[in-house]
């Protein structure tokens, strides 16, 4: 029979052997395997909690509330709005360019914007809210909304933004908010910094005063997946932001409408120059401004090619401070500093009279008057009243430009004040020492000469301007401007100039604006309002040139400014101070080629100081500065 | 007669018993025991999936109901029937490969599944319990003096050979060498001799690291390496590992508790309802959980072995334990993976992962080894 094969018994008894063997081969296996579950679960389970924990748990930042921007008297400049705006989170749709046509249509959006929403969209996880467009107007807000049904993937959101209500006439000095760049963080090692919907102030006081308006972030536990997306947020420990502080200016927001108004033209838009207004006790700023202005929200919602291009282009440069950072020839305001020079120095008698007969001869070399048929006799005040070039060429040759260049500086001159905002530029105040460092040459006489008109390497701002004129009305202090109210009051170093030579030179200012005959005489020069009718105001004309003149062109005839391209014409300079027996407030105004200083210039400082003293007289100033110190 | 009498001795005789009587005859450990794996499954996976029913806990369930019916029905039909379509079977199996090749659907780089409308089919599989069934056939009809005959080592290693090749094309290194393995283990058992294990032993010293650098793609070269060395690639390859281990090692002794596990809820561990199944169970249930999980494995594995012995036949003692084996090859590659021990090659856990064609596969194998020791009288022919 063979089914039964001789082998079988064998094989069985061979199978069941091998099987053995398996059997405790997988016994080892499985003890292996109990092992290593003994290893991770019992020996390295602390460890393994952490990591698992460190997964787990985020620290995510709460954002502080920005601090606002206030004017003296709490006028909001600077505020947070609400900012209707669209995100777009990539995850939940599939067509995101389709989905931004749609938007385009109701709200549309610049082939830039568009760039930057796929790029944020590239380098972000697919679940972060992407900025789609921001500061939108509520009407167009109404209408995504009704179509959001349509638009997958976009959210609408109500948040706060940076808004700039006042109309533009603040931006030089607020500055604007922007994204932290790589250089910001460099220096900054806040971590509010890295947070992509985070601004800081990147010009003007918003940067300046960053510290104060920042606070400081908050923190919260959240626990978040793999992916990042947050599965739940934890109560403890949390700590809330801390919202940033406000910060009062000095400035009078009404005052620097008004001033602002008074650079309009009917026929060649805005004007462009810089007014500066200082008490001439506290040297607060009352008004700081640049004209023209430009809206600093467009900055806060991204500026479009456009806008950037037509500001860049226009050659009244609107986004240049010209109040602070503007050096102008000052021209004949320079003469003060020239008066004061030789009156300090002893060396020239007031009441000695010069004959003015159009021009000076220096050398080989003719320096003019600006009035061709000459002045006449002049003594020092009417020298001033009349801003007779030849009497100051004269005395300044016997004072020397070192003692003009040392009361200059005195006054305020030739220094870059640290007024909070950046970019204030010290100005020119030359001498020996200045040139052969600048320019490598020697001083020469004619120097002295086009220096003692306020021309030639002189330079000046605004601000600077309206320093030197506080400074003179004020006799004893070196008042020093300030932008940021502040807890304590500040010190000023004494002037050191003798108080009869200032009574000298105000007279002397006096007679310009209160005397006929001066260049800048006017009856009731603020008007008839009962609040400041009689009142008198002191200052000084200055009509700075910008293009050299030849000879030829004297011969002819001297061309008026109106018939001359607006790049041509003279700057147009006034600086002065209000009341005249008891001072408040001092000017300096600068019309970038607007003629002649006893017209332009002069019309917008009486205009303006006669408004700050009706809004002093007429503010309750008791309530409000407590206000602005609280 | 001695043969007829060597054939009834033992356990009762189950040849012409009627349905009732094998239904009743049928190993009802073994079938428990899977059952209880299956419903581990449904828990584990209605975790992973946040504890939504529909998002797989529910299709577990039910799959592990019908393979069930499928496991018994196997198990009720006669294992000459099986070892008839054997070879048939080996043949459906490698056509299924070979139809992956020109009709394949990919999925993750790599291409493993038969798209049939209705349902989607993973050959390699279905070649799971068809090789243990040629090589048992084989074996069975090869006389004991050829086992460690080269002819007939070559037999088996050509049975072995195709459809390895055919997987390791798709590819999918960790079924392949759990063939591979399976394979020779029922070489071994079949009684090659130890010369030629102590040869083939010497040949791989040599011959694995050809493999490696030939017959491997660079992305399996870089899971190999990055097991070996897992500072190679932190945030790549080694992710999966290092987070697994992360969610083992936070659960301890006790676990967090049932839907409390925080690598699960932050979706750190891919793929935690299928290949990582057990890192849900062990940051859930912990040690305890998991040493429970991993002693059901072995009582299972156990019961198999011990069915074995009750078979007399060569095809049912080669079929058992080869589809034993390749049963403890899953847990151990996917278990060891899970711990970091092993390579991710992407094997899943036997009855617990989600996945419709491994539960066939692994259950209708249970039925064919039910099957045999339910007809572990029946004499089976057996050539000289």
């Amino acid at each position: 029979m063979p089914p039964l094969l001789p082998q079988s018994k064998a094989d069985k008894n061979l199978i069941t052997r091998r099987t053995a063997i398996l059997g405790v081969g997988g016994i080892g296996v499985f003890g292996t395997l109990a092992a290593r579950l003994y290893q991770l679960q019992v020996l390295q389970a602390e460890n393994y909690r952490t990591l698992s924990d460190n997964n787990r748990f985020n620290f995510n930042m709460l954002m502080p509330e920005r601090g606002e921007i206030r004017d003296r008297f709490g006028v909001a400049l600077a505020r947070n709005e609400q900012n209707f705006r669209l995100v777009i989170i990539p995850e939940r749709t599939d067509e995101i360019d389709k989905t931004l046509d749609r938007v385009s249509r109701i709200s549309p959006l610049s082939p830039g914007q568009r760039d930057r929403i796929q790029k944020d969209i590239q380098q972000n996880p697919k679940f972060v809210p992407i900025l789609v467009k921001d500061n939108i107007d509520w009407e167009t807000f109404s209408a995504l909304n009704m179509r959001l049904h349509a638009l997958p993937g976009i959210v609408s959101e109500a948040g706060h933004g940076r808004a700039y209500p006042e109309n533009g006439v603040f931006s030089h000095v607020l500055g604007y908010i922007g994204r932290a760049g790589a250089n910001d963080v460099e220096v900054d090692d806040d971590p509010l910094l890295k947070q992509p919907t985070f601004r800081i102030g990147k010009t003007g006081v918003e940067a300046a005063e960053e510290k104060t308006l920042r606070g400081s972030s908050g923190q919260l536990k959240v626990e978040v997946n793999a992916r990042g997306r947050i599965v739940r947020e934890w109560p403890d420990p949390a700590t809330r932001a801390t919202p940033g502080k406000d910060v009062w200016l000095t400035l009078d927001a009404e005052l620097q409408e008004f001033a602002a108004k008074q650079f309009a033209t009917e026929d060649e838009g805005d004007d462009s120059g810089g007014v500066c207004v200082i008490d001439i006790i506290t040297g607060e700023l009352r008004t700081l401004l640049s004209m023209p202005t430009f809206d600093a929200n467009l900055f806060v919602s991204g500026l479009s090619q456009t806008d950037m291009d037509r500001m860049n282009n226009d050659p009244k440069r609107p986004q240049y401070n010209k109040a602070i950072a503007g050096g102008y020839p000052p021209a004949s305001t320079f003469k003060m500093a020239v008066m004061l020079a030789a009156l300090e120095s002893n060396l020239v008698d007031p009441a000695k009279t010069v004959f003015c007969s159009g021009k000076v001869q220096l050398g080989n070399r003719t320096f003019h008057c600006w009035k061709r048929q000459g002045h006449g006799r002049m003594d020092m005040r009417d020298a001033l009243k009349n801003s007779c070039d030849t009497y100051f060429y004269e005395i300044a040759q016997v004072i020397g430009i070192d003692r003009i260049a040392d009361v200059a500086r005195r006054l305020g001159l030739g220094a870059a004040y640290d007024i909070s905002i950046g970019g204030a530029i010290s100005g020119i105040v030359p001498d020996g020492v200045w040139k052969q460092e600048r320019l490598g040459t020697g001083w020469r006489a004619g120097d002295t000469l086009n220096a003692s008109i306020g021309q030639g390497f002189v330079l000046a701002t605004p601000l600077q301007l309206a320093v030197m004129t506080a400074r003179i009305a004020n006799t004893i202090d070196a008042v020093v401007p300030h932008l940021v109210i502040s807890q304590t009051l500040p010190v000023f170093e004494p002037l050191d100039i003798d108080a009869e030579h200032l009574a000298y030179v105000r007279d002397a200012m006096w007679a310009v604006t209160s005397e006929p005959g001066g260049t800048a005489f006017r009856h009731n020069p603020f008007g008839v309002d009962p609040s400041v009718k009689g009142m008198e105001f002191a200052g000084k004309t200055g009509t700075g040139q910008v293009r050299g003149i030849s000879t030829a062109e004297r011969l002819t005839g001297i061309r008026k400014n109106a018939k001359l391209p607006w790049k041509l014409r003279d700057h147009s300079i006034f600086v002065g101070f209000a009341p005249y027996d008891r001072p408040r407030f001092a000017i300096g105004t600068i019309v970038e080629h607007g003629g002649s200083g006893s017209k332009r210039a002069a019309d917008i400082s009486r205009a303006v100081l006669g408004e700050a003293l009706r809004r002093d007289g007429s503010v309750d100033m008791s309530t409000a500065e407590t206000g602005a110190l609280e | 007669m001695v043969a007829q009498s060597r054939g009834f001795r033992g356990a009762a005789p189950a040849t012409g018993g009627s349905l009732a009587t094998k239904l009743f005859e049928i190993n009802w450990l073994l079938p428990t025991l899977v059952g209880v794996l299956g419903l581990v499954g449904v828990t584990m996976i209605f975790s992973a999936t946040d504890g939504v029913w529909r998002y797989g806990a529910f299709q577990h369930f039910v799959r592990v109901g019908a393979c069930g019916l499928v496991m018994l029905v196997v198990a009720l039909v006669d294992i000459r029937v099986w070892y008839r379509l054997a070879y048939p079977i080996y043949a459906v199996g490698l056509l299924l490969l070979v139809g992956v090749e020109f009709f394949g659907v990919e999925v993750n780089g790599s291409m493993r599944w038969l798209d049939f409308g209705v349902a989607r089919l993973q050959p390699s599989e279905v070649m799971k319990p068809a090789i243990a069934l040629a090589l048992a056939r084989y074996y069975h009809d090869l006389p004991s003096h050829r086992v460690s005959h080269i002819v007939g080592l070559i037999g088996s290693l050509i049975l072995l050979a195709l459809p390895m090749s055919l997987i390791l094309r798709q590819p999918d290194l960790g079924t392949t060498l759990l063939l591979g393995t399976t394979g020779v283990v029922v070489i071994y058992l079949a009684g090659i001799s130890w010369r030629v294990i102590g040869f083939a032993s010497a040949f791989s010293i040599v011959g694995i690291p050809l493999f490696f650098k030939y017959g491997l793609k660079p992305y399996q070269q870089e899971r190999v390496l990055t097991f070996l060395d897992p500072s190679r690639d932190p945030s790549g390859a080694s992710y999966h590992i290092t987070q697994s281990k992360i969610a083992l090692g936070s659960g301890g002794v006790n676990g967090k508790g049932f839907m409390q596990g925080t690598q699960r809820q932050g979706e750190y561990v891919p793929e935690n309802q299928t290949d990582f199944i057990f890192t849900v169970i062990g940051e859930e249930f912990g040690l305890v959980g998991g040493m429970l999980t991993i002693t059901i494995y072995m009582a299972v594995i156990g019961v198999c072995l011990w069915l074995s012995l009750q078979c007399k036949e060569m095809f049912a003692k080669l079929l058992i334990l080869g589809l034993t084996t390749t049963f403890t090859l899953y847990i151990f590659i996917n278990l060891g993976m899970v711990m970091g021990l092993v390579p991710v090659v992407g094997v899943p856990l036997p009855l617990i992962s989600y996945g419709g064609t491994v539960i066939l596969a692994v259950m209708g194998g249970f039925g064919l080894i039910l099957s045999a020791h339910l007809h572990r009288g029946v004499e089976l022919p057996r050539s000289a």
